[in-house]
């Protein structure tokens, strides 16, 4: 069983009420979901109050895993995603700035290069690397770290309007290469 | 790629699919997501477009996302907070003692009447009895309640268990289909005289008595709302 294939069974049988099966996916997956919340908040009693709440979800809603499409460690890390941000907005944290200096647009390859994996399912980041590096930078931040637009404007001091458009071309052309 | 090369404006697809992106990384305003959602409903594509971001950026995230292990404290908050079976309704915990309670009955009239057990020296002279048997919450438990209708007085006498920390004990009548009624608070000591309604003497026999623990100065909705701890039927003594 391929480690896909074992968190989507461990999810079917916690659809089913299974405990023992709920506590190894626990176990399996918590230190992942973990980091996820830490990125976005940087607050340990944040991140485990919004990795309990995932895990309650996770256990009253497995049932729907199957209906919307996604592969099973998606589901978890967009979920938990999800909630670190929602968490995240509402405590109304402040970006971690963004030097202005990083935002030149430049045609180098960015430190995404030397991270690319060598696996074969990694072709978002080398579709990133095809981004000027500031752009990709600003896209990282927006889904690693869940910044906003606002978040965005406030860490680099670019007027939000300038922000949304940059981010908009990045997306759009990493959406190309991804379709390539 | 330089923005250059990208129309401002692009055709519809393109505008679709950023939105798609805006969507899943959660930059969308509060209308524009509520606009979205809308169409998401009834859009299979703009659904399979969501997903398709949702996965590129999961698969980053599964890549660049350290593992960091919570405190152990939240395996155990969470087994508390779903396999705990305190979600039992009030009925479900009790019903077994009322069954069980007959033959703890039989039990008790047998060494009364074979003079193993001797009924305390009491203030009452009691003519019903209960027996409260302990739940699987109150283990260790043993609890005894006597009416003397005449006198229309219970007493409860605590022979062994104390309520958790911070909780007192609070003694509940349930006659036939009836709600809970309370008939007060367990004191500290090991017995408590409480005085019964007169319009609930009719009603005693084969009632069921109950002990759940609540806050200090009892369950503030009148209705159970801690655990049952323990319960038995008043029978004839």
């Amino acid at each position: 069983m391929t480690p896909q294939e074992e968190v989507e069974n461990l999810i079917a049988r916690v659809a089913m009420g299974d405990r023992a099966a709920f506590n190894r996916l626990y176990d399996r997956t918590s230190a992942k979901l973990f980091g996820v919340c830490l990125r976005v908040l940087n607050d340990r009693v944040e991140a485990e109050e919004v990795l309990q709440d995932v895990f309650v979800t996770v256990w009253n809603k497995a049932d729907s895993y199957k209906v919307n499409g996604y592969s099973p460690m998606t589901w978890l890390i967009t979920i938990t995603r999800n909630r670190a941000v929602d968490r995240r907005r509402a405590m109304k944290l402040p970006p971690v700035p963004i030097e202005t200096a990083d935002l030149m647009p430049d045609s180098k390859p960015g430190p995404e290069a030397s991270a690319v994996a060598a696996s074969e399912a990694r072709q978002i980041k080398a579709c990133l690397d095809e981004l000027p590096r500031a752009r990709a930078h600003l896209v990282r931040r927006a889904y690693l770290e869940g910044d906003s637009y606002a978040d965005l404007a406030q860490a680099t001091g670019v007027n939000l309007n300038t922000i949304r458009t940059w981010l908009r071309r990045s997306l759009m052309a990493l959406r190309e290469c991804l379709s390539r | 790629m330089s923005d250059q090369t990208l129309p401002p404006d692009g055709p519809e697809e393109d505008e679709d699919r950023v939105l798609a992106a805006e969507y899943a990384l959660g930059l969308l305003t509060d209308e524009e997501r509520a606009r979205f959602e809308e169409r998401l409903d009834t859009d299979a594509a703009l659904r399979a477009e969501v997903v398709a971001w949702d996965e590129h950026f999961a698969a980053v995230i599964l890549d660049d996302v350290a593992e960091v292990p919570p405190s152990p404290q939240l395996a155990k908050r969470l087994q508390t907070i779903l396999f705990k079976p305190e979600k039992q309704s009030f009925w479900q915990q009790i019903w077994p003692y009322g069954l069980g309670g007959l033959a703890a009955a039989l039990v008790l009239w047998l060494s009364i009447s074979t003079g193993i057990l001797v009924p305390e020296d009491s203030r009452l002279k009691p003519d019903l009895v209960a027996e409260l048997a302990p739940t699987p919450d109150g283990e260790g438990l043993v609890i005894r309640a006597t009416v003397d209708t005449t006198l229309a007085a219970v007493e409860v006498v605590r022979a062994a268990g104390t309520p958790p920390d911070g909780r007192v004990f609070e003694l509940w009548l349930i006659a036939g289909d009836a709600a809970p009624v309370s008939l007060g608070l367990l004191e500290d000591g090991s017995s408590t005289l409480i005085d019964l309604p007169q319009d609930l003497l009719a009603v005693l026999p084969g009632a069921l008595l109950a002990i759940s623990d609540e806050p200090p100065g009892g369950s503030p909705t009148g209705a159970p709302t801690g655990a049952v701890r323990a319960a038995g039927p008043l029978t004839s003594s």
